[in-house]
This record gives C-alpha cells, sequence and structure tokens, in this order.
C-alpha cells in the first residue's frame, strides 16, 4: 500500500449553501466544542470530495472575510496564449482561428509528443537534372518530426515545400497528399453559386448536382458537406413560399419548421439562440436532394476496411484518446466508413491556454488577477487564503509510553489499531495580528470504523507574524529563542498534558492531539472495506478570532467610526486531517 | 534527504554554494553557480560540454570567448546523483553544445536528468526525470516524479506536468507559489546543517 503523507484539506464555505456570502455567526466556542453529531461534517461523504481543498487552492475575499474554492469563483480570461511558441492570441482571433494555435506547434498524433520542422534530405532522383539545373535539385522538403517517438508526418504522406507557415500548408494537404480545400476556397465556390440569385440558384444547383452526383459526391469531404447543408437551409430559410404543410397548429414545435431549425443551425454555429425573423414563418421545408446542397450517400460497402485491418496490426489503429485529441473534421473526408488508422491521424496544433482572473461569487470582487502578459508571472491581485487563515501541518509524535518503547515514528508507518497515537498539529499564523484559535472535533471519527479522537489543547492564541524584515534580521537568534523548549532535550522528557500547549514559536503554536485508531476488524456480514477507509481521517472545526485597526478604508468612507477602535474580526470552517492508514488485520 | 551528513562532506564557497566533496563537476572553470546553491553527492555537471562553434562576434574580435557550459541561479538545489548537461546539435553542418541555463529557486530531484536549454525561476522537477534536449521550462513549474519531458518541448508557467511524454496535468494555484523557496531547504543541508522548519 502506498504510504500516506499526512494531509490537510480544509472545506469552502460554498459547499453549504446556508452560509454562503454570510461570514459565519457568532456561535460561542463552547456550542463548537458540544457540536452535536448531526452537524459534524464527514469528509467520507461523497459530497465532501467536492469541498475540500489544500489550503494552496484556496482563495479569500476580503469583502466578503471568506474562503473561496476554484468551484465556486468565476473565472474570466484574461489572455489567450500557445503553450508551445508561448505567443499571445488576440481574442479576435479566437472566432475566426479556433482555440488552437496557427503558428505551426504541433503536437504528435502517436505520443502527443512536440513535433518539429526537419528537412528530408532528398537525394537528386533524376541525374539529368544534376547538372543543369542546381536550384531545382537543392530544393528539399520538410517534414514534422516527434523528437519523443520518431514520428514523421511522411508516415501519413505529408510533406511540406516551405520549413515555415506549415499551420497553412497542412491545411491544403489531406493524408496521402491529396490536395484539400481551404475555408476560403470553399467560401469563393459558393459564392459562383450564389451569384446566379437565391431562387434560381437552388433549382440550378439542384439540376447541375444531378450531374455530378456520382463524381463529385463521395470525395466531399466534412466541411464541404457542412458548409452545403447550411447554405442549403439557409436558403430555404430565406425562401418566402415554403408552403403550409398543414401541422401550423404545431406552431414552432414542428420537425421541419424554419423556426426550429433555426435553432439548431444556431447550436452548431454560435449564433444567436433565437432568430427574430423566424418566427413568423411556419411551414415545411424539403431536406436536401443533391451533393450541392449537402446531401451525402452512405457507401455501405466497407470490404477494403476491413481487408486492411486484416492486414495490419493493433498498433495501428487510433487509441480514443489519441482520436480525441484530434482537432475536429481537419481533412476527414467523411463519416461514413471512417476508420481509426493511425494513418488517418494529423498533426493536432497545440490547443491554447489562458490565463485568468478570479471573481468572488458573492461580492463580484477580483481575488486574483495575473499580469496579462504570457511572459510575466506577477499578479495584480492575488487575494490567497494562505494569507488569511492558519496553516495546520502534520506529525507524528513519539512518546515513549503511549507508542512502545523506542520505535521510531515515521511518517507514512501504519497505525496499530486500538493504540493511542500522539500527532503533533503545528498552527502557523500568517497575519499580522495574534489569533485566538478554537478547535472542535468529534470525539469519534464519523464512518463504519470510529476512531477515538481527543485535542489536548483546544483553544490557544498564535502570536502575531511580523515582517519579513524582521524575520530577516532575527534569522540567527529565533533558532535560539523559539526552539530552545524543544531541542533543549527529547521530546520524551516533555509530557503531554491537557489543557496546555505543547510548543510555541514567533507565530506557530504546536498543539497535541491523542488519537485511538479503531480496529478494522470486519465482523460476520459486514462488507469489506472500501477504498481508503483504512485512512484515518478527523474532522476538525477551527475557528479563528482576531482583531483589526478600524481606518484606513474604513476612515475614508465616512462610517463615523473611531479610528483607533479595534473591530473584532472571525472565521471558522471544517477541515479535515489526514492522518495515516490502520493497519488490517 | 534531509539525513545528517557527516561533518566536512561539503565544501562551502564564499557565495554560499554548498558542494558535496563526493560531486563530480566536470569543467568547472565553465560552471557558473549564482551562490546559495546545494550540489549533493554523486551529482554531475558537465561543464566540459562547451559551445564547439562560436557565435561570430566573439571569435572575430579576439575577446574571451563566452566559454559558459551550465549557469546556475541562486537557491538551486541539485539532489543526489542528478546530472546537469548541456544539450548539443547540429549547428551549420557541425555539432555543437550549447549552455544549460537555471534560474534562482530550482529543485532537481534525485537520479534526474537534465538537458534543457532553460529553465526558469522557481521550478520543482522530481525524482527520475529526464528533461530533453533543448526542452524550456519556465518559471513556477512543477515536473512530477518518473516524468520524461521530450526534447525541444517548452513547459509554460504554473504548469504541473508529469507522464511519458511529459503532459500538462494541472496548474500550479494561485497559493501554490511560496512552496517553490527554496530558502530554509538550503538551511537543512551542509556542514551545520540547521533542523527543517515543524
Ligand atoms: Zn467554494
Ligand atoms: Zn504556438
Ligand atoms: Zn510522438
Ligand atoms: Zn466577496
Amino acid at each position: 500500500m502506498a504510504p500516506l503523507n499526512p494531509y490537510t484539506y480544509i472545506q469552502c464555505p460554498c459547499s453549504d449553501s446556508a452560509s454562503l456570502g454570510r461570514p459565519s455567526d457568532a456561535t460561542s466556542p463552547t456550542s463548537a466544542e458540544a457540536d452535536d453529531e448531526d452537524n459534524t461534517f464527514d469528509p467520507r461523504a461523497p459530497r465532501a470530495n467536492f469541498s475540500l481543498y489544500p489550503l494552496e487552492y484556496l482563495l479569500y475575499c476580503e469583502d466578503c472575510h471568506q474562503i473561496r474554492c476554484p468551484r465556486c469563483i468565476a473565472e474570466e480570461i484574461a489572455t489567450y496564449f500557445c503553450p508551445s511558441c508561448l505567443f499571445e492570441v488576440p481574442s479576435s482571433n479566437l472566432k475566426s482561428e479556433g482555440n488552437r494555435c496557427t503558428r505551426s506547434c504541433f503536437q504528435c498524433p502517436i505520443c502527443i509528443g512536440p513535433l518539429s520542422v526537419t528537412s528530408i534530405e532528398t537525394p537528386p532522383s533524376d541525374p539529368n537534372l544534376l547538372a543543369p539545373d542546381r536550384a531545382a535539385t537543392q530544393h528539399s522538403t520538410y517534414s514534422l518530426i516527434c523528437s519523443y517517438c520518431n514520428w514523421s508526418s511522411t508516415e501519413i504522406g505529408i510533406q511540406f515545400d516551405k520549413p515555415n507557415s506549415i499551420h497553412a500548408q497542412l491545411a491544403k494537404i489531406r493524408n496521402g497528399g491529396a490536395s484539400r480545400l481551404t475555408a476560403k476556397e470553399r467560401k469563393e465556390r459558393r459564392k459562383e453559386l450564389s451569384h446566379r440569385g437565391g431562387e434560381a440558384a437552388v433549382a440550378a444547383a439542384a439540376a447541375a448536382a444531378a450531374a455530378s452526383e456520382t463524381s463529385g459526391g463521395q470525395d466531399m469531404d466534412l466541411e464541404t458537406q457542412f458548409a452545403n447543408l447550411k447554405l442549403f437551409y439557409n436558403s430555404q430559410l430565406a425562401d418566402p413560399n415554403a408552403g403550409d404543410n398543414g401541422f401550423s397548429s404545431l406552431g414552432d414545435l414542428g420537425f421541419s419548421s424554419p423556426s426550429s431549425l433555426s435553432r439548431i443551425m444556431n447550436l452548431y454555429t454560435g449564433g444567436k439562440l433565437h432568430d427574430p425573423r423566424a418566427k413568423s414563418k411556419l411551414g415545411a421545408m424539403r431536406e436536401a436532394i443533391t451533393a450541392d446542397e449537402g446531401l451525402l450517400e452512405p457507401d455501405l460497402d466497407e470490404s477494403s476496411l476491413i481487408s486492411q485491418l486484416h492486414r495490419s496490426d493493433f498498433l495501428d489503429t487510433a487509441s480514443s484518446t489519441q482520436v480525441c485529441s484530434q482537432p475536429p473534421n481537419l481533412g476527414e473526408p467523411h463519416l461514413h466508413g471512417a476508420a481509426r488508422f493511425n494513418s488517418s491521424l494529423r498533426p493536432a496544433p497545440y490547443l491554447l491556454r489562458t490565463k485568468r482572473s478570479k471573481r468572488c461569487p458573492v461580492c463580484r470582487h477580483i481575488i486574483s488577477k495575473p499580469e496579462a502578459k504570457v511572459q510575466t508571472t506577477r499578479f495584480r491581485i492575488r487575494l490567497v487564503a494562505g494569507s488569511y487563515i492558519p496553516s495546520i501541518s502534520i506529525r507524528r509524535l513519539n512518546l515513549p509510553g503511549s507508542n512502545g518503547p523506542g520505535a521510531p515514528a515515521i511518517l507514512g508507518d501504519l497505525l496499530e489499531p486500538l493504540k493511542p497515537v500522539h500527532f503533533l498539529l503545528t498552527f502557523k499564523n500568517p497575519i499580522f495580528e495574534s489569533l485566538k484559535v478554537t478547535l472542535g472535533a468529534p470525539a469519534k471519527t464519523p464512518g463504519r470504523f470510529p476512531s477515538k479522537v481527543t485535542v489536548l489543547c483546544p483553544q490557544f492564541d498564535i502570536d502575531a507574524n511580523t515582517d519579513v524584515w524582521d524575520e530577516a534580521l532575527k534569522d540567527n537568534d529565533r533558532e535560539s529563542s523559539g526552539r530552545s523548549r524543544r531541542r533543549a532535550g527529547t521530546e520524551s522528557q516533555f509530557q503531554v498534558e491537557v489543557g496546555k500547549i505543547w510548543e510555541r514559536g514567533r507565530n506557530w503554536v504546536s498543539i497535541v492531539v491523542e488519537v485511538v485508531p479503531a480496529s478494522l476488524k470486519l465482523e460476520q456480514g459486514q462488507d469489506l472495506l472500501k477504498e481508503d477507509e483504512d485512512v484515518l481521517e478527523i474532522p476538525m472545526f477551527v475557528r479563528i478570532e482576531w482583531e483589526v485597526e478600524n481606518g484606513g478604508d474604513d476612515a475614508t468612507t465616512g462610517s463615523g467610526r473611531d479610528k483607533d477602535q479595534k473591530e473584532k474580526r472571525e472565521l471558522a470552517y471544517w477541515c479535515v486531517l489526514g492522518l495515516g492508514r490502520i493497519k488490517q488485520g | 534527504m534531509s539525513r545528517r551528513p557527516p561533518r566536512g562532506e561539503y565544501i562551502e564557497t564564499d557565495t554560499g554554494n554548498k558542494v558535496a566533496r563526493k560531486a563530480t563537476l566536470v569543467g568547472t572553470q565553465n560552471i557558473m553557480l549564482g551562490g546559495k546553491t546545494v550540489i549533493q553527492p554523486e551529482v554531475m555537471i558537465r561543464g566540459d560540454l562547451i559551445r564547439s562553434i562560436q557565435s561570430s562576434s566573439s571569435s572575430s574580435s579576439g575577446g574571451t570567448p563566452n566559454n559558459t557550459a551550465v549557469a546556475i541561479g541562486r537557491y538551486c538545489f541539485l539532489s543526489r546523483a542528478s546530472c546537469l548537461r548541456p544539450p548539443g546539435r547540429l549547428y551549420k553542418g557541425a555539432f555543437t553544445y550549447m549552455p544549460l541555463r537555471m534560474g534562482d529557486h530550482v529543485f532537481v530531484g534525485p537520479s534526474s536528468v537534465i538537458q534543457a536549454a532553460s529553465i526558469g525561476n522557481h521550478v520543482h522537477i522530481g525524482a527520475n526525470v529526464v528533461v530533453g534536449e533543448f526542452a524550456i521550462i519556465k518559471d513556477y513549474v512543477r515536473v512530477l516524479d518518473e516524468t520524461i519531458v521530450p526534447p525541444n518541448m517548452v513547459i509554460p508557467s504554473f504548469s504541473i506536468v508529469a507522464g511519458q511524454p511529459a503532459r500538462v496535468i494541472g496548474e500550479v494555484p494561485e497559493g501554490g507559489h511560496e512552496a517553490f523557496e527554496l530558502r530554509e531547504l538550503y538551511k537543512t543541508v551542509g556542514n551545520n546543517p540547521q533542523p527543517a522548519l515543524s
């Protein structure tokens, strides 16, 4: 079993809808301790998974005085950039170019490693050309090569004439080397059609398609088909003569009604959800009947694919992860008979990444805001919970009386059932005010195997954090003052005393928690141990109180309060301490 | 890692570098240490792999050629048996090594091999990691144990990467920046190590 390092997860208040946005109620410390069983937070409850976070993942809203987690904050994208070339992509480009890098940054379709452009040394194939035309022989072609698995774009029959603007070149080549219509060319083609005028075009297209159906239909790729269909349905929507089909009583719900169609099309093309113009129109439309209108007859003869499968091995077929990392619709001929051979995979342009600011869900204030530039790592605003609430670190304490003589406790050691163990919890105060901490923990951990928990010192004060510069200056004598208590003797010389803190430092306090791990022996008829049911987790309610100077912002707002008056603040939250695994059997 | 070494295991320089006597530094004149860097036993740094082709400006002007093969910033920590090796490639038809640059607060885990072109500031590289030639790792990046970063890969800031080949599996959270600081770790090794903060 993997050793388990002790951990502390903190519950964000957003999981409790009642407390969202409100500072915690002023419950007295005693009531926190006497928390009845019903209110005890159960870290094993399935819902708990969604609200527990390590401290570093939590932010803090200074206006709500509350913890905020990745689940409840609202994100806003500040910058889009390519993770490979680190160039910023203006958001205007996203709409036209999509969410992938267009600057020749590609990932290997086989292993996702980065691809680099390499020239292919082609020996002059025609010796006659050698002497008279040197320029032609020096002309080399280029391919994309994976630096991890050595995959080359030549394996899918793709080579490039130039080492630059690979993205544009790739857009014009299908796997195997055949050329492919780009979006622009497709548009131009369509223009020819539309020049002939709306209604006439449809009729003309229908006539033309009848002739070209056999030739043009089958090599229509997905993008062309979609474009054709879109054009066709648009012309249908625009057609004022769409007749009444007798279902007008169904109104907008009719399957072939223009309004439901335009709604569906808007889903795919990202337009507005409802076209007001379509509302007035009712009636049926016909469906595409030719290739130019987007009709594609399925080719049900898959015998060639089947024989190809017979000839190839498992490794020649693409895995679902490989297929999923492919950019959509790129160069796919059409969906009918689409096979998943490696030879149909294409280099995948890198997906863009973002820098995001984060807002408090309640007051909408920004609580994290990175600098927009890609290359800088600075933040304009970064209100992390770690600078407002104490961190809790856990260490196993080895006391001769309790844990058997001599045996040194190592982190990750299994906990003996029914034998008391001591853990040292160190609370470190990050703020420049002294903190009053009150802890509450259920006497027995929730779940099938309750372990006994005793917090030996549930109430204590932690001194204020001092300035970073003071810290640096005092760096040397801190060792002598802050640590002398413990380092003077071995831990065994200390007595675990109820109500007394174990050790105190500049801005930290250590206390002892005694735990009697439950026995994991299963009685007859009991279900087997579930995953991680042997992990000893203690739910703990932490309540911190401190005082802040009134003034600063408050004074300028003219609240009329006394500047010298100190304001009391408090924050309370559940956290979970993962202490270790209990020995089985 | 924080085992207490016997007295004198490290050579401590004026700039605060702690270099284990059992580390192998080849071509020390080409290795630049920013100071306060820890180099544990069995670490190898290949300072001998210098550029064989000088950039045209420096070779023609007759000035002293820049032979830096490995440049390391402040508060870096090279764990036991890790290896720093400048990357090499063909340049205009000839093979040459290029310098390996490393910023401040870079942790390199045990038995990891680094052949990157550059590693930024505040980077944590786990154990048994291979960073391929000419890879670029930006600031605040965490590379988990056993990762293989392919040659030429660029890893943007605030990425958590893992896997073979490496892929970005997560983002370093806003509250996780301070964890990259190596000042405290620096104090826990050397000839007079201080105990780690609890
Ligand atoms: Zn939340
Ligand atoms: Zn790019
Ligand atoms: Zn590959
Ligand atoms: Zn707020």
